[in-house]
């Protein structure tokens, strides 16, 4: 395991590069994101350990980062105050572009996989926005009506995208569906507030969401009246999930309950003839306060993962040896 | 931007709150709570002894047992909202007098709402959201009806050719006890079911009576009474209903002749009473009601509205009830009391059946079958029925709902504290 510390700055979310194998980008606030300012890490893995290549301060807090999909040296940051920021990571202190459209604490951004021109943020004050980092102005406002925790795009469309909020709903959006909504599909998916979601990278019509209810459901989007898997176990809110990029029935999750577990959804064993029995593969202890941000490597072994939170601390994991046997 | 302080409520909301009712337990400042909750006795429309009362008198005996009970300052609420089915004009005129007769000053506005027998529970909606919007900051919702002075033929103005020409438009004006005839038939309600389940409101609302249930919620009104038979005027007080009868049983009601049809199934016995009768709920967001000291028994959490087909308006709690859930993400398993009007025994026996509801948490204390369904008043009446209720048995999430004429339905969410 390795690690880094965001001395001074508590760890909202972690991405791994989509371009360098050993790029990480971590989002941190200070004050625990309640107020103050916010910074946005560039890590290197090096033989040395974990090394900050360089790092942003911004104003406010950030809560979430996203790399971009079409220049390999550009991230975008979600802040409190509202903003969007462009960041280059071959340049100095400030972004390349910011973006002031939504009116409350931006929390997630999303960049579609397939047209790599555009990306998604989703706010406190109700809205999805789709954006061109190159545009001055968002492309299109999704009005959702209620606290937006989490947007994200299907990762083989380049339309479909889909929005978690804290009336409990998973909203999905075809872009190409005629305005003003574009909603395609609505389901609830939690009695509480939804604060994370993630699609699966093997299944396009299958997500997963999670939140304040402590429960991580599986939804299949044929049927969407119905979970098809729920998995139980942390004893606080879920902040943060990701499927795996390597095994398409592998799913972590990061929680206030101040650990990330690993988990399959049982549609492994089920033989992809319909839903399995999900159950807890693993947990991974090593956070001492919130865990918010979890991501996978996309890169060489299978099963390495990155997480932050609370404490401070960005850690570098092997997933395969928390999971022990399978 | 937001304030750290609104990020700390929002971690801790996910902190904190597991599932809906969780969610709709917590206490927040802006909150719209009922400080208070009353109601008159409901009196037997042309016999009761509330025959020679008019609506107006009523709401202003109503009013002032608010003022009363509440101690609230008369001159802080800004907007009252009154619902009324039969008066001319839902009663607008007469409505804004009996405010000021109850004390409230010239300051104080007033207006008529109507939306059939929803008209009390739309008019605490519309009051809370007024204070929601930032529109007003104390507010009553109320209710009254005087089926004596009110009811009869005039109660529904004559159709245009236009709306005649329409067959759904003209379903509207299907008169209730046919159309629930119909519905009865249709659906396949059987008469000894609508019995039985009437037979139980009278003997839950007897024992109710018996047991003083019905204290807290009724405000006593002086009044004046001209006895039918003496022909002699006295004053009563009345604080008690009197549709109550003692000792009903199915069998009883059994023997009772249809009313609509000759081979129906509704009758006098299992379907709601003719009724006089007011209700008021004193509105407020929890910031004003700490404020002014004022005591918190039940919060206002928000409110649905469905339409169905004319013809089946006993529908109406059945559409609307799953409406709530959805916005508010209950299930009938959270909620401990529903308050359902019974406008027929088989529309609401229907209802409560299509939901599954269990049938020990619709109508504890009896409903408008035993005791009387004012039209206006209903709404604002179940209110202080549900609350009450509630805080004995230390239940905290109750639902009121109700079937509409010309085909709606209407559903609230309370909580209880205290």
């Amino acid at each position: 395991m390795l690690s880094f510390r965001t001395t001074g700055f508590n760890g909202y979310a972690v991405k791994y590069s989509p371009f360098f194998d050993s790029r990480i980008a971590c989002a941190a606030s200070s004050n625990f994101g309640l107020v103050g300012n916010g910074r946005l890490y560039i890590l290197n893995l090096t033989p040395q350990g974990i090394v900050a290549e360089k790092w942003f301060d911004t104003q406010d807090s950030l809560f979430d980062v996203t790399f971009s999909e079409s220049n390999a040296n550009q991230l975008a940051v979600a802040s409190g105050d509202g903003s969007i920021k462009l960041f280059d990571a071959t340049l100095n202190d400030f972004p390349i572009r910011q973006w002031r459209e939504h009116t409350r604490e931006v929390f997630s951004l999303s960049w579609n996989l397939v047209d790599k021109n555009i990306f998604a943020s989703s706010s406190w004050d109700g809205n999805v926005k789709i954006w061109n980092p190159t545009a001055p102005q968002s492309l299109r406002t999704i009005n959702i009506g209620s606290c937006t925790y989490s947007v994200a795009f299907q990762p083989s469309s380049p339309t479909v995208l889909s929005a978690v909020s804290s009336d409990g709903f998973m909203r999905v959006f075809d872009l190409r569906a005629p305005e003003p909504s574009a909603e395609i599909a609505k389901t609830r998916v939690s009695p509480g507030e939804v604060l994370t979601q993630d699609w699966n990278k093997y299944r396009p019509s299958v997500i997963a969401t999670a939140g304040v209810d402590r429960s991580i459901r599986v939804w299949d989007l044929k049927m969407p009246s119905m979970c098809q898997t729920e998995l139980v176990g942390h004893e606080y809110a879920v902040r943060r999930i990701a499927w795996s990029p390597h095994w398409q029935d592998v799913v972590l999750s990061a929680s206030y309950d101040m650990s990330v577990r690993v988990w399959t959804d049982g549609s492994a064993q089920a033989g992809g003839a319909g839903p399995g029995t999900g159950r807890l593969l693993g947990v991974m202890d090593r956070h001492t306060e919130f865990c918010a941000g979890v991501d996978w490597c996309l890169f060489g072994g299978e099963g390495w993962a990155a997480s932050t939170g609370w404490d401070e601390m960005v850690w570098v994991w092997d997933v395969g040896s928390t999971m022990g046997s399978r | 931007m937001s304030g750290a302080s609104n990020r700390l409520a929002s971690l801790k909301s996910q902190l904190t709150s597991s599932t809906a009712r969780d969610r709709l337990l917590q206490k927040n400042p802006d909150d719209i709570v009922v400080t208070c909750a009353l109601r008159t006795a409901f009196t037997k429309g042309g016999r009761g002894l509330f025959k020679d009362t008019h609506a107006g008198d009523l709401l202003a005996g109503i009013f002032q047992g608010v003022i009363k009970t509440s101690g609230i300052d008369p001159a802080l609420v800004e907007d009252i909202s009154v619902g009324n089915v039969l008066a001319p004009g839902a009663g607008a005129t007469e409505f804004r007098a009996a405010a000021i007769v109850a004390g409230f000053p010239t300051t104080t506005a007033v207006k008529a709402t109507n939306r059939q027998c929803s008209s009390g529970l739309q008019a605490c909606v519309d009051i809370a959201s007024a204070i929601s919007a930032g529109i007003i900051e104390v507010g009553i919702g109320a209710g009254v009806e005087s089926m004596s002075n009110n009811y009869g033929p005039d109660a529904v103005s004559e159709f245009s050719e236009l709306l005649n020409s329409v067959k759904k438009a003209k379903d509207c004006k299907v008169p209730m006890g046919v159309l629930s005839e119909q519905m009865a038939k249709d659906k396949g309600i059987a008469r000894v079911n609508q019995d039985a389940f009437a037979a139980k409101s009278y003997q839950k609302a007897e024992a109710a009576q018996k047991a003083g249930l019905f204290k807290e919620e009724i405000w006593p009104i002086e009044t004046s009474f001209e006895d039918p038979k003496t022909g002699e005027k006295k004053r009563v007080v009345v604080n008690a209903d009197d549709g109550v009868r003692p000792g009903m049983t199915a069998e009883a009601l059994a023997k009772i002749k249809p009313a609509f049809a000759k081979d129906g199934s509704i009758h006098a016995g299992n379907a709601s009473q003719i009724s006089d009768g007011a209700a008021a709920v004193l509105l407020m967001k929890r910031s004003t009601a700490q404020k002014l000291g004022q005591k918190i028994i039940g919060k206002f959490v928000t409110a649905s509205v469905a339409g169905v087909d004319p013809l089946l308006m006993g529908i109406g709690p059945w559409a609307s009830i799953p409406k709530v859930f959805e916005k508010t993400g209950l299930s009938k398993e959270d909620v401990d009391i529903f308050e359902i009007n019974e406008a027929f025994a088989s529309q609401c026996l229907w209802c409560a059946n299509e939901l599954g509801l269990d049938e020990k948490k619709i109508n504890p204390k009896g409903g408008a079958i035993a005791f009387g369904h004012p039209l206006g008043c209903t709404g604002a009446r179940q209110v202080s029925t549900l609350l009450t209720e509630l805080r004995r048995t230390g239940g905290k999430i109750g639902v009121t709902s109700m079937c509409i004429g010309t085909g709606m339905g209407m559903a609230a969410v309370w909580v209880a504290e205290n």
